[in-house]
């Protein structure tokens, strides 16, 4: 660990990033997918003039603007902030891998975002050509930036050959890139048609300009449907077997992609007999109901994706407590706390006494009073556990999970987690320092619950 | 505790391009992004002082400023994107212990900005269905977005001068801290270089403004009534004269009041000392073009000598600023010694992608050019 570990109470600073990240994707489908529906949209309305279509569609566009460009823009920007703070060994991997994947997305998002405030502004004074490419020039570059992005953290999930070569390219084209590139682009469409239902059943008031948005914005659903199905069954073809026994072996996740997949199946059936086949039918209960619904399924999606890496941040290459994997059998040699810049500048300056020629001795860690012990413990715990553990109380606070455990068993998971659970990393400390972590942790541990009858020996 | 124990290794990776070619890209990038910048950050505050206590001309010039506000905080953001992006490549061994200790006001940023941006757009919706009697509730929300803006860059100054302030991160830590793990809290007041800085970037935010001021009335401003140009003229000159005062006495401090006396000494030699002096009078320059404006008249190549001058005043900035962080860094670690191991078709990829994108926006930009001939002519 070579920067500090951020502590956020209850929380767990990682689970920021999760939270930013679901309400980034939410709206930056919709700002892939609805680009091109305004593109395609402008395009078939100026073809057959149809005027009211058309101020429909303009005023769609400020919304369009009001959510993807202020909101999605700067909780994109927020994602960078947090995964800085809350993950910053990975980020400065990733960006160091991929500084021109990111260079090259930002050259789009200028284009997005200039040909978006054109395409606003000046509607009705550039000609219908014009102004229609310039819906396309935002469409294209906003999917090339969810091509560049989704390369990036499709690496995170499987990073195919870069452990060997080394190289961008490597990275980028990793095997989850393209499933994913899928399942995103599918993920655009159909959102889109969401937000475009969502929003017409409150703005379009003529009902034969509802009916016509609501079966032609079916279609892209439709697709969007049959995309997200394809691309994940190759996301899961292509996962590595620790992300797919995590998937198979934890209920939640379980219940989570059959949740994900019958929500999908649903809203394909649903937008079929619905705004396909009957597009009266199409309510502001309705267009409720299906955004609800399309929102559930993409935060799954987020979360399961995001779920399944574990331990890794960046599968192979960056553990989630933020240390190399490679460097594991080195930690175990010569200390978790001697690993870490911060800890064992910590170290050094409250128990100088166990340094020794500037190294941390672990022997001498034993020999420290026991209070001292267990608040080392505590750091060993914030810095190897807490990224994915709260302590005393909060998520998946550990004094919970070891509830009534004997110090045994408690020792037995502080020296090998990755056996206890092949999704936590490996112990990456010496048998001493495990000793202090385990000390911590009873100390926290919570008694057993009181009062549990189990029958008496007689 | 010694300071330089806290900054980690060196990323195996080394860097993917040259650190020319890193910091050549951040220097420009930030360049950018204050341009857009300064005029939010210094425009709202005297947007709604001018709505308060404008009287007509000012209230006019208020909502100039505040219209294409929008559109100027979207470029900003975008621009800021690049500068950040290669402090991260090339500063990460102390950009993410800064930002980490002072992660909850750094993080705090996002929602600040948030709020700001659609309170301008709040605004802005009402000087579009309201006109010059904006309701009250609406200049209570720009007051607010005012307000937000100088925040958020408080803490920007922040996490840049902690950055630098490695001195400062023992202290901070072991104050703030449980386990070992900072709470996030920390801010670096006590850093004598925070407050100059600040106030620095706001002076030289109010004297980009006031360029764009007279920018604005000579190019987009000709549906205005004759006088209003004058009188925008003469306001800018106003702004423009207290951020140059306001400029020299924070600079002075920054300098004369902050800087240790190698650093000083060391910006002050050599080919160094006509940077340093370039950096110091250069917001002179387009003050007197202001100043000659008002009292020549304004003309649309006037307006743009005097954008074009304002660029070069922030960009000796940003050349300045930079030679200063790494000096102010250089006791602790040199970042230009990193290995270097060279991505050449990403990065010829990039570039090409760079090129082309630049091509579209000018293409997109000369439609626009088109319409405006058309619908004058
Ligand atoms: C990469 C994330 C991650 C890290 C790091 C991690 N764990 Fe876990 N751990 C988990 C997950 C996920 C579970 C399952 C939680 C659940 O079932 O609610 C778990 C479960 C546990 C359990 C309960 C085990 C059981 O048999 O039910 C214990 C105890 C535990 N972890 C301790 C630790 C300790 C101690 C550390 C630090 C050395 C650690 N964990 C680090 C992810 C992690």
């Amino acid at each position: 660990m070579h920067y500090p570990w951020w502590y956020v109470p209850f929380l767990t600073s990682p689970m920021l990033i999760a939270i930013i990240s679901v309400l980034h994707v939410l709206v930056a489908h919709y700002a892939v997918g609805g680009g091109l529906f305004l593109a395609v949209e402008t395009q078939y309305a100026y073809r057959y003039n149809h005027r009211e279509y058309l101020a429909y569609l303009k005023e769609h566009a400020w919304f369009f603007i009001l959510i993807t460009v202020v909101y999605g823009a700067i909780t994109g920007v927020g994602i960078w902030w947090t995964i800085g703070v809350a993950s910053p060994l990975a980020t400065q991997t990733l960006i160091h891998i991929f500084v021109f994947g990111w260079a090259m997305e930002y050259v789009f998002f200028v284009l997005e975002i200039v040909s978006a405030f054109i395409f606003y502004y000046f509607w009705g004074r550039l000609d219908p050509k014009t102004h229609v490419r310039i819906g396309w020039i935002y469409a294209g570059s906003a999917w090339m930036s969810l091509v560049l992005i989704t390369g990036i953290t499709a690496f995170m999930l499987n990073s195919g050959q870069w452990p060997e070569e080394r190289t961008f390219w490597a990275g980028f084209l990793n095997p989850q890139f393209v499933p994913q590139v899928f399942a995103r682009t599918g993920g655009a469409f159909l959102l889109a048609s969401l937000y475009v239902y969502l929003h017409a059943t409150f703005k379009a008031k003529d009902p034969a300009l509802r009916d016509l948005i609501a079966a032609r914005s079916a279609r892209p659903a439709l697709l969007g449907a049959l995309l997200i199905i394809l691309g994940g069954i190759g996301w899961y073809l292509a996962l590595p077997e620790s992300a797919k026994a995590a998937l198979i072996a934890a209920s939640t996740l379980n219940i989570l992609v059959v949740l994900i997949f019958a929500v999908t199946i649903a809203v394909f059936f649903m937008l079929y007999l619905g705004p396909y086949r009957n597009p009266g039918w199409l309510s502001p209960g309705f267009a409720i109901l299906f955004f609800t619904f399309g929102l559930v399924a993409i935060t799954t999606g987020e979360y399961i994706r995001e779920a399944v890496r574990k331990p890794y941040i960046i599968y192979n290459v960056v553990l989630g407590n933020q240390v190399y994997a490679e460097k594991v059998p080195e930690l175990r040699r010569t200390g978790y706390l001697e690993g870490g810049t911060w800890t064992k500048a910590w170290v050094a300056h409250h128990y100088p006494q166990v340094l020794n020629n500037d190294r941390i001795d672990p022997a001498q860690l034993l020999a420290l009073p026991e209070e001292d012990q267990v608040k080392l413990g505590e750091v060993l715990f914030l810095y190897h556990c807490n990224d994915c553990h709260a302590g005393r109380r909060g998520f998946s606070a550990v004094a919970q999970l070891i509830r009534g455990w004997t110090p045994d068993m408690v020792r037995t998971v502080v020296e090998h987690p990755e056996k206890a659970h092949f999704f936590m990393p490996p112990w990456a400390g010496t048998p001493e320092e495990a000793e202090l972590l385990t000390k911590y942790l009873l100390r926290i541990a919570h008694p057993r619950p009181a009062g549990m009858y189990f029958g008496e020996e007689k | 505790m010694d300071p330089t124990t806290l900054i980690g290794p060196s990323s195996p990776l080394g860097y993917p391009a040259p650190y020319w070619f890193l910091i050549t890209f951040k220097v420009l990038g930030f360049t950018l992004h204050m341009v857009p910048m300064h005029i939010w950050y210094a425009g709202v505050l005297l947007a709604m002082l001018l709505q308060w206590r404008g009287g007509e001309v000012g209230r006019q010039l208020s909502r100039r400023l505040m219209r294409p506000m929008p559109i100027l905080i979207a470029l900003g953001i975008n621009f800021g994107i690049v500068p950040l992006l290669f402090t991260q490549v090339a500063y990460y061994k102390v950009f993410y212990p800064a930002t980490i200790l002072m992660a909850w006001p750094w993080v705090s940023i996002i929602v600040l900005l948030t709020l700001a941006y659609y309170g301008v757009y709040i605004y802005v919706a009402g000087l579009r269905t309201e006109g010059a009697t904006i309701a009250r509730w609406r200049q209570a929300v720009g007051w607010v977005t005012a307000a937000f803006f100088l925040l958020i860059g408080f803490f920007f100054s922040n996490a840049f001068s902690l950055m630098t302030n490695v001195r400062a991160w023992p202290d901070l830590w072991l104050r703030k801290s449980i386990g070992g793990a900072p709470l996030g809290t920390a801010l670096n007041t006590e850093d004598p270089t925070l407050w100059p800085r600040w106030l620095m970037m706001f002076s030289l935010a109010l004297t980009t403004t006031a360029v764009f001021i007279i920018v604005d009335a000579e190019w987009f401003a000709p549906q205005e009534r004759p006088n209003y140009r004058a009188a925008a003229r003469r306001a800018a000159l106003m702004i423009s004269t207290i951020g140059v005062i306001g400029f020299a006495t924070t600079g002075s401090w920054y300098v004369f009041g902050t800087w240790p006396a190698e650093l000083r000494e060391s910006m002050f030699r050599g080919p160094l000392r006509a940077l340093t002096g370039l950096t110091a009078i250069s917001p002179g320059i387009p003050w007197l073009l202001i100043l000659w404006q008002w009292r020549k008249g304004g003309t649309r190549a006037r307006a743009v000598a005097t954008a074009v001058a304002q660029v070069l005043v922030l960009a000796f900035n940003a050349i300045s600023r930079q030679i200063v962080q790494n000096a102010e860094l250089g006791q602790f670690l040199d970042v230009t010694v990193e290995p270097v191991r060279l991505q050449w078709s990403p990065l010829i990829l990039f570039l090409l992608l760079f090129a082309i994108g630049l091509g579209v926006v000018a293409w997109m930009l000369r439609r626009l050019k088109a319409i405006r001939t058309s619908e004058s002519g």
